[in-house]
């Protein structure tokens, strides 16, 4: 009796809200998405020339800045992007951006540190430019790195990405706190299910990107070892 | 490896033990007849008056008071005093519109309060303190300029230029039923041309940035005299009142009646112009509950 309660309280709220709920998901996945791409558009080049950089404390420097974004509070990180950057979508996407860069560099210069050096010297030996080991070599190599550190990153992103709720973003973050703050246990529940189907969805996705790359990557280093 | 996995089963164990512990020290808090515990919201509002209950009960009585702060939202404090891990707290009268129970609908103050002490009573086996004599409602607020630019006194005054407007609220008005942004559009008849729903510390941030130009204000909280805001009255009556008062499990209450006894010398003892006075105290001028709230106590002779 009390269960069909519930879920009739459910249906019935989903019934009225599935407009709002669609939008705040839609906000969310676009908040999350933009600040994964920039922060991989970022993090990636920047993983891949600290590997190939021979000077130790740029490295240091690098890193430390990173670790920095990455410890700084969200709410005061929002509290002083507010005079830059305004209200709403663009400083969360620049709070999550800045959060979504450590993990993506960290596991790109991972990967290019990890390529055995042989490698790269008989490459040189065969007369390959920088270029060409870069991305026929190192790359396919790394590829499995990058990816593992994109995929962790998004799934921990879009959990974040309910930060957007303080700063008048919205998102599935906006269902949750408000939930709490009017005691609507249907926005809490529906607010944080809708963000873990967004993650497993998003993370299933990367990895059959990931094999599919991964398969032609493969073919590529194959069919160059074979020349 | 069986080794390790030993080690890994007795560490999980043994955190999982202690954490038990924790709560188990944490629940019993209430159950002893010599120690209380207090739960506060996120605001400083709720965290200077628990710390005037500690200094009170403490000075009058020998129970040990412990201040749990930072509870998300009052939903959350009224759950935590229900589960006995916080047995007092601060809460308003206009609660009773989250909710919690059936009611009838009212704005009328001294029957909110009636509500809330029956219902509150009734449903959940707390005693609702009678109000400290001050409310903290919703108050539309404005910059100051954007007043004298558009004679704005009331908030129907708000109605001719809302549509350009920006509107920065807490997290939670724009889900509120009875009192939230969609009764109100249309008790008021108009609609802001863009709303943030955002955590009220920021809002005010924005509003300073000129991000924003109307503020939902908590009516004593000195972001509105901090930033030169200025309040708009509620010309049509939209808001219902919000009382402040202690609330306190009832068997709490029953163990320990010198509790009661302190808590009352509050009672109508704090208007609205002193609690925001205080709040200032800490929120602007950076000071701790704890001292501001003793100062207030020994300047109202409740304490030596």
């Amino acid at each position: 009796m009390l269960r069909s309660d519930w879920l009739a309280n459910y249906a019935d709220f989903w019934r009225d809200r599935y407009a709002d709920i669609g939008t705040a998901a839609l906000e969310h996945l676009t908040i999350s998405a933009t600040a994964i791409a920039l922060g991989s558009l970022v993090a990636i080049p920047l993983g891949m020339l600290l590997a190939s950089n021979r000077i130790r404390w740029l490295h240091t420097l690098v890193f430390t800045i990173a670790n920095i974004f990455q410890t700084v509070p969200s709410l005061a990180l929002l509290a002083i992007l507010i005079p830059l950057l305004g209200i709403g979508v663009k400083p969360a996407i620049f709070a999550l951006f800045l959060y979504a860069i450590l993990p993506i560099l960290r596991n790109t210069y991972a990967g290019f540190s990890s390529v055995d050096p042989a490698l790269v010297e008989s490459a040189k030996g065969m007369g390959y430019g920088t270029v060409q080991r870069l991305l026929a070599i190192q790359f396919p190599l790394a590829f499995p790195y990058i990816m593992s550190g994109i995929r962790m990153t998004t799934v921990y992103i879009i959990s974040w990405t309910t930060l957007a709720s303080l700063i008048g973003a919205g998102g599935l973050g906006q269902l949750i706190v408000s939930g709490m703050g009017v005691n609507k246990e249907e926005l809490i529940v529906t607010g944080a299910l809708a963000a873990i189907v967004l993650a497993l969805v998003a993370d299933r996705l990367l990895g059959a990107l990931e094999k599919r790359f991964t398969r032609k990557a493969r073919t590529v280093t194959r069919e160059t070892s074979y020349v | 490896m069986r080794n390790r996995k030993f080690v890994a089963l007795t560490a999980v164990l043994s955190l999982s033990l202690a954490l038990s512990a924790c709560g188990g020290k944490g629940g019993s808090g209430g159950g002893s007849s010599t120690s209380l515990t207090i739960g506060t919201q996120t605001y400083t509002e709720p965290k200077i008056l628990a710390e005037m209950y500690k200094a009170l009960i403490e000075d009058r009585t020998d129970i040990s008071v412990k201040i749990l702060p930072d509870l998300a939202a009052s939903p959350i404090v009224i759950k935590s005093m229900k589960s006995n891990e916080i047995q007092m707290a601060t809460l308003y009268t206009g609660e009773i519109f989250n909710g919690h129970f059936k009611i009838e609908d009212t704005k009328d103050r001294a029957e909110v309060l009636r509500q809330a002490q029956e219902g509150f009573d009734k449903n959940f086996g707390f005693h609702w303190f009678d109000p400290f004599g001050f409310e903290n409602t919703y108050a539309f607020t404005v910059r100051k300029e954007l007043a004298d630019q558009y004679n704005l006194k009331t908030v129907s005054d708000l109605a001719a230029h809302a549509k350009d407007l920006k509107l920065g609220v807490d997290t939670s008005w724009l889900e509120r039923d009875n009192d939230g942004y969609r009764a109100f559009s249309k008790f008021y008849g108009f609609k802001f041309g863009d709303t943030f729903p955002m955590e009220i510390s920021l809002v005010y941030q924005a509003v300073a940035d000129k991000k924003v130009d109307v503020v939902l204000a908590y009516t004593t909280d000195p972001g509105i005299k901090q930033y030169n805001l200025q309040t708009l009255e509620d010309d049509k009556q939209f808001f219902p009142p919000y009382d402040a008062s202690a609330v306190i499990r009832n068997d709490t209450l029953e163990k320990m009646p010198e509790i009661g006894d302190a808590v009352s010398l509050l009672v109508g003892k704090i208007d609205a112009g002193t609690m925001t006075t205080l709040n200032y105290e800490v929120d602007v001028n950076k000071r701790e509950p704890r001292e501001v709230a003793v100062e207030y106590l020994k300047q109202n002779g409740l304490l030596k």
